[in-house]
């Protein structure tokens, strides 16, 4: 048997097989982008914050254009030169084509691993608009000491033990309270027993279940049978493993089924004897259970006490002495409070003890003040006094212990300005330039950048100590560096390598962290939206990437047998990389431009 | 479709050029959004960017399909699946943008669709409180 | 490839690639048929327990639905025997996912499509076979996905079968990894079907517009051929947009993003704000899940309708009455069906305008629909019915369609949606379309095509006794069920509601008056739903003896039908004709008075003497040179 038409054209519709297939493949993909646009418009029309408007470094995604574009052209030269039954020139371009998918997946690599790095803080206050700055930069790192308080180490530490993201929350912990139905919770548990190294995580109660069999034998009473050989017990001071509450879960769990089934015989029993008691007419009547079984079902009540194993649902474990845990953010259930009792992650865990200071401490490569600007003119506010008013640009920078960091010592002066206020004030001095320079053009400043410092302006205000007239001028005479579109130190957004040490060092105290997140799909819709788009285009790349690449190594036998069977295979796969092509043509201006 | 060597010869240079007007267009959209003096609209980024932008990202599009994917000489049949999947792509587009911006009104107040409106003052009307 | 190579190829065929990972489109048409027979099963008795819950809220489970269950399953899940609210809603959304995704749109499709499809037009398989198996184990890696999740901890996916976000977006948080919860494995379960039904769509088009024999031009399609290319191109482009929002609500769950999480969201577990960025729309949800959902509908019902167009034509020995007018009705159906679909949506703050917009594409889309109904019906008339089986289930099928599709014009009108948006009524409207509908029609379709698929017929006594009293217990189920929606009967009350009882003996709430008078309903329809079970085993049965033991047929052509598939060996072998299909005629040329017997195959060469009747539009002869 064969199929017809996969190399020949059928005559009525002058396509072969594939051709028909692919173009019906390309419609459905219509669809398919046609809903993730859809998505983008409308999370962007109706977005209740500033959208970020040309959040990313440009560079990478024109670079990334361009291989695109020429990966379309050598992909049709090569579908020419198979049509004109020239091998070798069809390798070149093909080989030419998948370089590019390479490349440009190598691009999308560095830009995914900048925005995974940098991270974002909505800051939280008072004020009429709750605050609402955010900042972004470099998270810096923290390890415990040995009071078992936070303090920050060196950048160059990282990768070892015990040092951590300064965005940890810690909590002194005193006891730990398992939920024994969530055989989930395997990874906390690792996690915890990691970070405890010697310390000693015990059993704080003995946990006992008292032996099924033995209980329905009904010889001894409930207290014996707790003391019996027979019960299942783990005793106080077990130390916390993984099997340990294993065992225990798998103890809960069984006496929860031995308990459940016994209830339900009771029940089913009630209701067989009520069926005989009052007929089948009024067992039916909805109410009945509330009305006509009250002396029955109390009656049971009492048995099923006496039959059942009543195992605890929650074990807790001591903590002795208490040692200070490290956990991530997310991995808590709830926002909690320096000086809480307790902590709950995910899973219901209960880490009860005191949640310590625990700051989050970056260098801040950008201010964003559109949000609180945003809110501030829907409350009918002036924006400008309402950033002045800001727990960022009010607060005092620490001064106190050993670990000061002496950052602004050059500029301290007696001048109680704290860093960002400074780099604000220059900001304005900026924005007064370019907004002279603009009107004599009919031209007004874009939100961007009366709302917003970057990076390169942070650092050029640095290079003149902060000094508002200078900016002025210099911001007048254009002469303020700023980075281009070229600047290679710019590539992927600001550089903590080439800049090191240049961006101002902040640390919030939990309380006015509102929202963080590194930029992934978590910070806004933006970025959900980017990464989701670009993501499954980078999908795209990759599965055309391998049909052309099968086609290009292992499309010599099918050369042989049928050149023009190869010509269509690859018309057809050019045919899909053409419309990945065409979507990053839509997808470079709106998520890189607009 | 191009069958023989001469028209292929032909087409190439053609694949050429339209790879090479791709490449002038995309340089030119860049320009529109960074340039000072390609900027249009009263401040840095605006609607009349982001409409000129599009609209050469379209004409870009249109290029592409209809030279690289050769949709100045297709089948009628693949015309018919490929703007099938467009219409039903504007459709999806077009009805949710047109439920979305259609709201119930009662009096001055505008129920939209539940997103939080801050065009508007906090009036609180989906009693989710005004401040976050 | 030579003939004698390829036959020798076929005998040595492992038993494990001919019934396992086959590429043949007939095995694969069974494949789905199994697989999806054995999710209606299950999806049948996640509805019994429910409905017991609904009618005895009060009491366990009866041993007969419960022995299935370990204590552990049942400790966690059922309330001293009897069904929590939490395990109704998993079993509710497990219901509609499992009835819809994969039961009832893999066995009209994906089963009858490609067990007839190919036959039908004269093919020797469907245009790309691999993608075909493809298609077959990605729909079942996703429909195991799923199901898999009722045995973990999280359970399976409890957030309706519509999977409206915030509450899809954020339930089984409490997982710590988020691929085990079964919310999550709802996502990766429909990505998976949605790729599976791409690759079935894109194959099914390309299979109809390519592989056509010759003379088969598209006026003398059979109608089902038609069906399943409106259904291929439906799926083709309505499942994509539901595609991105799986994808964007798995982003949610997974990465924490809020594509579909407002802003200002409070959770009660945690307390507190929900740590999310918000600004997300949950409508955007809803909107490109109706935009797949409403075709959907098409997509369940037009195999049915196909089934029943191909069987009343054979068994009133009749022309198929207006053929042209239903394709075209068929066409226009296909097309405006991608533009109603926000009626499900009309209590969501959408304006007037657009409401109207909607209400009147809706109601548009109605025209087709009874052009369809009433075109087979018109079929019936004067012809000398034969009552066979298929024939029988066909006929039931009209009726109860018929009232399926006319209690759904109410829902279409805004204002009546008003009230009867959420209850009992909706439910009982698309159960109508869906259960005695659509099931009929592809029971029909069983009965009719079996003979060919395993050369033997069903047993009518067995058909009978599983036709009749499903008939009865069918209207008994669904229909209390328009009287309580209209009652105000809300479709997520997991105890028949119960709750309202006490406020209807104070006189207080008008509701709990009408559920006071309506309740007792819901013990006849559970007592239904049981008997409806039970009268599902005789078609189990039949299929089962049948294949050993049935009546065997006498000729390829058992029914005295036209269209091509009856001209291939019972059962058609790999490659399915022995002979080059070629085709003289249209589709349903039943008792043609130039004819001499009282049906005129497609493929039946015209006499020398008759009037010429070429085929036209005659492909080139097919070629394969290709090895």
């Amino acid at each position: 048997m064969e199929i017809p038409f996969i190399v020949n054209a059928r005559k009525d519709t002058g396509l072969f097989n594939s051709k028909v297939g692919i173009w019906l493949f390309l419609a459905s993909e219509v669809t398919l982008f046609g809903g993730l646009f859809s998505g983008y418009l409308f999370l962007r029309l109706y977005a209740d914050y500033p959208w970020p408007e040309r959040a990313l470094p440009i560079l990478p995604g024109l670079i990334n254009t361009f291989v695109l574009i020429g990966s379309s052209v050598t992909v049709v030269f090569a579908w020419a030169a198979l049509k004109m039954r020239e091998w070798r020139k069809f390798q070149v371009y093909m080989a030419i084509t998948l370089a590019c998918a390479g490349l440009f997946m190598v691009l999308k690599g560095i830009e995914y691993n900048a925005k995974f790095g940098h991270q974002a803080v909505r800051l939280q206050g008072g004020g009429p608009v709750q605050d609402n700055a955010i900042v972004e930069g470099h998270l810096h790192y923290a390890e415990l000491n040995d009071k078992g308080l936070m303090v920050e180490v060196d950048e160059g530490r990282k990768k070892e033990d015990g040092v951590f993201k300064a965005n940890r929350v810690l909590v002194k912990a005193s006891e730990l309270t398992f939920v024994l139905t969530r055989p989930t919770h395997e990874a906390y548990v690792k996690e915890i027993l990691r970070q405890a190294g010697s310390n000693k995580i015990t059993l704080a109660e003995s946990y006992r279940v008292i032996d099924k069999e033995e209980l329905s034998k009904g010889e001894m009473n409930r207290d014996q049978l707790t003391a019996s050989e027979s019960a299942f017990v783990r005793k106080e001071g077990e130390e916390l493993t993984i099997e340990l509450l294993d065992q225990l879960e798998d103890a809960y769990l069984e006496a929860r089924s031995h308990d459940r089934k016994i209830r339900t015989e009771f029940l089913a029993a009630s209701w067989d004897w009520i069926r005989n008691e009052k007929g089948e007419e009024e067992a039916s009547t909805y109410i009945v259970e509330k009305e006509v079984w009250k002396d029955r079902r109390a009656e049971d009540a009492e048995k099923i006490k006496i039959l059942s194993l009543r195992a605890p649902s929650e074990v807790t474990f001591k903590v002795d002495p208490p040692f200070t845990l490290v956990f991530e953010p997310a991995d808590l259930v709830n926002k909690v409070n320096v000086g809480d009792s307790s902590a709950k992650l995910r899973d219901d865990t209960l880490v009860s003890g005191e949640v310590l200071k625990s700051p989050m401490i970056m260098g801040v490569d950008a201010l964003d003040f559109r949000t609180t600007a945003q809110r501030a003119e829907a409350e009918g506010l002036d924006p400008f006094p309402v950033i002045e008013g800001t727990w960022l640009l009010t607060h005092r920078a620490h001064h106190d212990g050993d670990d000061d960091h002496a950052d602004d010592d050059d500029h301290a002066d007696d001048d109680d300005r704290n860093e960002f206020k400074k780099i604000w004030d220059c900001h304005m001095a900026w924005l007064k330039a370019e907004t002279e320079r603009l009107e004599k053009k009919d031209r007004v400043p874009a939100l961007n950048d009366k709302y917003r410092v970057n990076w390169d302006q942070i650092l050029a205000y640095r290079d003149l100590d902060y000094d508002v007239e200078k900016v002025y001028q210099e911001s007048k005479a254009r002469t303020l560096k700023r980075a281009g579109l070229f600047d290679l130190d710019g590539f992927a957004g600001a550089n903590h390598k080439i800049h090191k040490g240049k961006f101002p060092h902040l640390e919030i105290p939990r309380a006015n962290v509102g929202f963080e997140s590194t930029f992934t799909p978590k910070w806004n819709t933006y970025y959900a939206i980017y990464f989701t788009i670009t993501g499954l285009h980078g999908l795209h790349v990759i599965g055309g990437a391998l049909v052309l690449g099968y086609y290009l190594f292992f499309g010599r036998k099918m050369y042989e047998s049928n050149p023009e069977w190869l010509a269509n295979r690859v018309e057809v796969g050019g045919l899909f990389w053409h419309f990945v092509d065409l979507v990053w043509i839509f997808l470079f201006p709106i998520l890189y431009l607009m | 479709m191009a069958g023989s060597i001469e028209e292929i010869k032909k087409a190439k240079k053609l694949y050429m050029f339209i790879g090479t007007l791709l490449f002038f267009f995309t340089v030119v959209t860049v320009m529109v959004a960074t340039v000072e003096w390609l900027d249009f609209g009263d401040h840095g980024f605006d609607g009349v960017d982001a409409t000129i932008g599009l609209c050469i990202a379209a004409f870009k599009a249109t290029l592409v399909m209809l030279i690289f994917m050769h949709l100045n000489h297709e089948r009628p049949l693949i015309y018919f699946f490929y703007s099938l999947g467009l219409v039903m792509a504007f459709f999806c587009m077009w009805l949710i943008g047109w439920s979305k911006s259609d709201p119930i009104e009662f009096g001055n107040e505008s129920y939209s669709d539940g997103f939080y409106d801050l065009s508007k003052p906090a009036t609180d009307v989906h009693g989710r409180g005004a401040k976050e | 490839m030579s003939a004698d190579a390829h036959d020798h190829h076929h005998h040595v065929l492992p038993w494990w690639k001919k019934y396992f990972f086959s590429t043949d489109h007939k095995t694969i048409g069974i494949q789905y048929g199994l697989s999806a027979g054995a999710f209606l099963l299950f999806g049948f008795f996640l509805m019994i327990v429910m409905r017991w819950s609904i009618a005895y809220p009060h009491e366990p489970l009866p041993g007969y639905m419960s022995w299935m269950f370990t204590d552990g399953w049942k400790a966690r899940w059922l309330d001293d025997g009897k069904v929590t609210g939490e395990t109704y809603n998993m079993f509710g959304a497990m219901h509609g996912t499992i009835m819809v995704f994969l039961g009832v749109v893999p066995l009209g499709f994906a089963a009858f499509g490609n067990y007839v499809t190919p036959l039908q037009i004269g093919a020797p398989d469907m245009a790309f076979p691999k993608l075909n198996m493809a298609s077959f184990w990605a729909y079942l890696a996703g429909g195991l996905v799923m199901c898999m999740s009722f045995f973990m901890e999280s359970g399976a996916a409890k957030s309706g079968w519509t999977n409206y976000s915030p509450l899809a977006g954020y339930a089984d948080k409490q997982i710590v990894n988020q691929f085990l919860a079964g919310q999550t494995q709802w996502l990766i379960g429909l990505v998976l079907l949605i790729t599976s039904s791409l690759l079935g769509s894109v194959n099914f088009v390309t299979t109809i517009i390519q592989l056509r024999a010759k003379g088969l031009t598209w006026m003398r399609l059979p109608f089902f051929v038609w069906a399943m290319l409106v259904t291929g191109f439906l799926l083709l482009l309505a499942f994509p947009p539901l595609e991105a929002a799986g994808i964007m609500q798995l982003m949610d769950r997974v990465v924490g993003s809020s594509f579909f999480m407002p802003s200002g969201l409070y959770s009660a577990s945690s307390g507190g704000a929900m740590d999310l960025s918000g600004s997300g729309s949950p409508l955007l949800f809803q909107h490109l899940f109706w935009f797949l959902g409403h075709p959907e509908v098409y997509v369940l019902l037009l195999p049915a309708i196909a089934c029943v167009a191909e069987i009343i034509p054979c068994n009133t020995r009749k022309p198929l009455w207006g053929y042209k007018p239903m394709v075209w009705a068929l066409i226009v159906l296909g097309f405006l069906s991608f533009i109603v679909w926000a009626h499900h949506m009309y209590l969501t703050g959408m304006g007037p305008v657009i409401s109207t917009f909607f209400q009147t594409t809706t109601v548009l889309i109605s025209v087709p629909s009874v052009i369809l109904l009433t075109s087979m019906i018109i079929s019936l008339w004067g012809g000398s019915i034969r009552f066979t089986m298929p024939m029988i289930w066909a006929a039931a099928f009209l009726p109860m369609f018929g009232i399926g599709g006319l209690t759904g014009l109410p829902l279409a009108f805004n204002l009546a949606d008003l009230h009867l948006h959420d209850t009992y009524y909706v439910i009982g409207h698309f159960h109508y379309v869906v259960a005695p509908g659509i099931l009929f029609g592809l029971f029909a379709g069983v009965y009719h095509w079996y003979p060919k698929m395993t050369g033997r017929f069903m047993d009518n006594f067995l058909g009978h006794l599983h036709f009749w009293p499903s008939l009865v217990c069918m209207n008994l189920l669904f229909f209390p069920m328009l009287t309580q929606g209209m009652a105000g009967f809300h479709r997520r009350w997991y105890n028949g509601g119960e709750g309202y009882i006490e406020k209807g003996a104070e006189g207080v709430n008008v509701f709990g008056l009408t559920v006071a008078e309506k309740i007792s309903l819901n013990e006849i329809m559970t007592g239904s739903a049981i008997a409806l079970a039970v009268f599902q085993l005789p078609f189990l049965v039949n299929m089962f003896i049948s294949y050993f033991w049935g009546k065997k047929v006498t000729s390829d052509n058992p029914w005295d039908a036209t269209t091509l598939e009856w001209a291939t060996p019972t059962p058609p072998g790999h490659g399915n004709f022995t002979f080059d299909p070629a085709i003289y005629r249209g589709p349903y040329e039943y008792s043609r008075p130039d004819h001499d017997s009282d049906f005129f195959p497609q493929w039946e060469e015209p006499k020398r003497d008759a009037p010429a009747e070429e085929p036209e539009g005659e492909p080139e002869k097919k070629t394969t040179e290709v090895s």
